[in-house]
This record gives structure tokens, sequence and C-alpha cells, in this order.
């Protein structure tokens, strides 16, 4: 076979999941805010968004030294919140977050404030599709380029503080809800901007449509159908849809029934199977599975040999017939080593080619 | 003592303003306790904890999630504001004591709100230092509250590696000092690479898991 670029290798794992197979496993360890340190900024300048130049030279830089397939345009999670007002902090060496000592959302009555913005013109929204355009203009025939957005509970959470904002869902879901409804709209044109700009795919991530944070019922009520809007925004502008979840326990059946992915980045298996051999059985044939690669003890801890293993045992696991990916199950720790990530890379090139 | 007619039912209304987070319930229910002279310790431990138990098995089986948690412990520190004032320090004291935090640059208390809500709900002493807290802090309040528990509490890797240094700057102090860490990027291989003494998925398990460090420490002290 005919070597593929990057780009071909990630379509045929996703598009032709159980079909046909790639030259070898896709390979893609979520360097995110790691490319920072190609990118010639401190983390904190390059989480800010004020240069979309270094922030695309980070990623080709990265793509040039580590040799992986795609990229993730994640800056962090609090994008979405900012530009809808929620004041960030940027530390200058730890990922940018929300200052909840001051959240914008003080109380169920500020749900109203969230107010409909574009966000082509917003603030590191607007940097993220840049970031998208420039890429693709650079590497986007020969690698994957995949958007990314936080869900509408997510961002809302980010704003108000997850933790009164959990409990608001339960005591005020009047006043959430047509905060929800207002985010949803901004996403699906954000979703719609990134593919515009050049993405192959946007990954939406669901985080809380799992074990780990909501139940069914809550998620389903609050996120299922403006997630259901952006998916298919996303594939009818035709780019492939990805969903990303790190939680424990993800409700496969959900987020199959209300996004249809083309594959979903995740760091543990569904709720209602026991190993990844199970998940395989019962989800490979559904969605392609980027994944799992714990990004804390094996990608940033774990010695070579470590990081050869579990890239050789997901593999085995995972990548007969196609639709896998071989990844970190989240975001490639940014201050890890980045050898680690080469090696991860390495490993996938050693045991993931298709006989 | 047995408890009389009105102590169970205040006890049985209590579980049940926790266990279906009733928050207005339980404040009345405690107050009426205070106002009827009703022993404070026994509303605390055999209402509150007793609810907070069931809570801890919903939670576990899945079928009560984070938000329904956290609004049993809005309900159980309702009642418990009103009563604590008038538990005597003869009522059996604390169970243990722990020094509970967020790393430095690390603003996710979520997981650490819930471990204090279960751990005060039954009977230990919990000093929260809160979130994005200085490594120095977490050795000056140990050694101040001779806590028996250290948990730290990580939600990524950039302040996790914090947890490396601080290990051995607690234990230097008080070399018998236990010490949990938690958080989504830890795992049993942290807890070996930093010489951690343990590591709990969930709140309900990080009490298990204390019990039993404090048990085993108990024990050492015993037949030191």
């Amino acid at each position: 076979m005919a070597e593929m670029t990057g780009l071909e290798r990630v379509a045929v794992a996703i598009t032709q999941n159980g079909q046909s197979v790639p030259d070898r496993v896709p390979v893609a360890p979520l360097v995110c805010g790691a490319t920072h340190r190609f990118s010639g900024q401190t983390y904190g300048d390059w989480s800010r968004g004020i240069d979309v130049d270094a922030f695309v030279h980070g990623h080709v830089d990265a793509l040039e030294m580590l040799g992986h397939d795609g990229m993730v345009m994640l800056l962090d999670l609090s994008v979405e919140p900012e530009a809808f007002g929620m004041p960030v902090v940027y530390p200058e060496m730890d990922t940018a977050h929300p200052n909840y000592d001051n959240p914008w959302i003080k109380g169920p009555e500020d749900y109203a404030k969230v107010k409909k913005i574009d966000p082509r013109k917003s603030g590191r929204m607007k940097f993220v599709i840049e970031g998208i355009k420039k890429l693709s203009e650079k590497i986007g025939k020969t690698h994957a380029i995949v958007g990314f957005l936080y869900g509408s509970m997510g961002t809302l959470s980010m704003m108000r503080g997850p933790e009164n904002f959990f409990m608001d869902c339960l005591e005020h879901p009047d006043k959430v809800m047509p905060a929800i409804k207002v985010i949803d709209e901004v996403l699906n044109e954000y979703a719609l901007a990134q593919v515009q700009a050049g993405a192959h795919s946007v990954c939406y991530d669901n985080l809380y449509a799992s074990e780990s944070i909501a139940s069914k019922a809550v998620w389903e009520k609050f996120e299922g159908a403006g997630m259901k809007t952006v998916c298919d925004t996303i594939r009818n502008n035709g780019a492939l849809v990805s969903h990303h979840n790190c939680g424990n326990g993800i409700y496969f059946d959900k987020i199959i029934e209300w996004g249809a992915p083309h594959a979903v980045s995740h760091a543990y298996v569904a709720d209602d199977v026991d190993s990844w051999e199970e998940q395989k059985k019962k989800w490979g044939p559904k969605t392609t599975t980027i994944g799992w690669m714990p990004p804390g003890p094996v990608a940033m801890l774990g010695t070579p040999e470590e990081i050869e293993e579990e890239v050789k045992a997901e593999i085995e696991i995972y990548a007969k017939g196609g639709g896998f990916i071989m990844a970190t199950g989240c975001e490639y720790p940014p201050n890890a080593p980045l050898r680690n990530a080469r090696r991860i890379v390495d490993a996938a090139h050693k045991y993931g080619v298709y006989a | 003592m047995a408890n009389t007619e009105r102590e169970k039912q205040l006890i049985k209304g209590l579980q049940d303003a926790v266990i279906y987070y009733k928050v207005d319930e339980a404040r009345k229910l405690a107050q009426a306790a205070i106002n009827e002279g009703i022993d404070a310790y026994k509303m605390t431990m055999e209402g509150l904890a007793g609810g907070m138990e069931v809570v801890s098995e919903k939670f576990d089986s899945h079928e009560y999630f984070v938000p329904e948690t956290l609004l049993c412990a809005k309900a159980l520190y309702g009642a418990l504001d009103i009563l604590k004032p008038h538990i005597k320090a003869k009522d059996g004291g604390a169970r243990g004591q722990v020094v509970l935090g967020v790393m430095q640059g690390d603003v996710h208390d979520l997981g650490k709100n819930l471990i204090k809500a279960i751990f005060e709900a039954a009977g230990w002493t919990v000093h929260d230092l809160g979130r994005d807290v200085p490594l120095a802090k977490f050795v000056d309040e140990q050694m101040r509250t001779d806590s028996d528990i250290v948990m730290l509490s990580a939600m990524m890797t950039t302040s996790m590696v914090g947890m490396k240094k601080l290990i051995p700057m607690i234990k230097e102090k008080n070399p018998n000092v236990k010490i949990m860490i938690g958080g989504s990027p830890i795992s049993e291989k942290t807890v070996e690479e930093y010489s951690a003494d343990g590591t709990a998925d969930n709140a309900p398990n990080a009490l298990r898991e204390a019990m039993q460090m404090l048990e085993t420490l108990r024990k050492g002290l015993a037949t030191a």
C-alpha cells in the first residue's frame, strides 16, 4: 500500500471504519497547549491568542518534530465563556482558567445576561477561526485539522462556576435553559465558521455526558438537542463530526443518538461496558475511537518502555479493522516531556502497520 | 440511651431532608431539635450523617450524580450550621482530622468540596484550605492542626506535578501523616511515583480509604 498523508490516514480511519484500513494506525497525541513550546511564546502569551502566526508556526513545527497525523485546535476550555463575558486568568506556566473568585453569573437571575455574540468577531473564538484558516493554508492538504468547541453546559458552567451551575440545573432549570439556547446558537455559528475556515472536522466537547458528572436525563435535557444542531451543521457543511469526553462512563448511547459522531476522543469506556475489548465490540462498529493513553500516568510520567507497551496494547485491542486513532485520552499535558509525544508517534508507527 | 419517639422522628426527618435535598426542611428540623433541647450531636451523626450515607450509596450506584449530591450537601450544611454550635466537645469528638485543598495553580474545587461534605458528615474535622493553595500552606496547616491526613487535589497535570515536591515537604515535618491525592490525572502509578499513601476515584471511596488509614495510624500509635 502506498504511504498515505496524515489527512488520508485519519480520513480512512474515520470514514471507512470496519470497511477499509489506512496504511497504518493514525496517531495524534492531542498536542495542543504543548505547542506553545514550539511557538517561542510563554504558555500565558500563547493562551492569550495575541499572535496567530506564532500559534500556527508552533503547530507546524510540532508536526515536523513529532510526526503526528492531525491536530486539535484547543486553546483551553475558557475560550467560549470568555467571549460571552467571563473574566479569565492567564498564568504564565499553567492553563488559562475562569476567575472563579469573580464569576460573571453570580446568581440564577444573571443567566439572563447571556446574549448572542458573533464568534467571528469575539475574543479568542475569532483567534481560533483565524488560526484554523492559516493552518489550513499551510498544512490542510496533508494533515487533519480538527476544530474544537466546548459544549453549552460546559461553557455555561464556567461562567457560573461548575458547582453552582449543577445545582441550578436542578433548582432553577427555567433560568438555565434560555442561556443554554443562546449559547447553542453561538456554538452553531462557531462550528460553521471553523468548517468554513478549513477544519476537516470539528470536535464538540460534551464532558458532562458521563457518569462522572450528570445523569443521562439531566445531560439530555440541557445539551442533547443543542448538540444535535451543532453536529448537523458540521456534517451538512462537509466536515466530520468528532466528540471529546474525558469523563468516566461516557453515555455512548446518548451521544450517538444526538450527535452521531464519526469519531469520539475519550479516556475511559462507555457506561455500559467494562473493558476496552467490550468497547470495541459494542461501540467500535458505530464510531471511531480516538484514544486512550492516560495523559498523566503514562504520557507524562511513563518510562519509554511503558509508553511503548501502552501503545502496543491499545493497538492490539482496538485497531483491527480500522476505526482507531492512537492518541492520549485527553490533551497531551502542556508540561510533559515532548520526547514522550514523539515516543507515542514512534510506537504507533512501529506497531500500527496494517498487514 | 434509647431514642425517644420524637428523636426518632427528627432523625428520620433529617435523613430524608438530606437524601431528598430539602434545604429548608433540614434547617427547620435542626432548629426544632435545638428548640426542644434534643441532643445536637445525635441529630448530626444519626440524622445528617445517616442521610449522607444513603446519598453515598446512591452516588455509588449511579442513582445520584454530582448535581444531586451537591444539593444533598447543601441541605446537610443548612442543618449543620444550626446544630454545630450546640455540639459539646465531650460528644464523641471528631473521628479524625484532615487538611484538604486544591494544588497551587488549580481552581477546580468541585471534587474537593464533595470530599469535604462527605467527611464532615461522617464526623471528621476538615481544615479546608480552598483552591490554588501555595505548597507551604499545606505544611503549615498540618503542623498547626496536627491532622492525621492531608488530602491534595489536582485536575491538571500542571498542578499535579507540585505534589511531587509537596509530599516530601509534609513528610519531612511529620513522617507519620498520611497523604491522599486525587483528581483526574491521578492514578495508582502517580501515588507510587510521588510516594503518597493512597488515592480514590470518588468521595465515598476516599472516606473508606481514609478510615482505613486512620485505623492504621491509631494502631501504630497504640503499639508504639
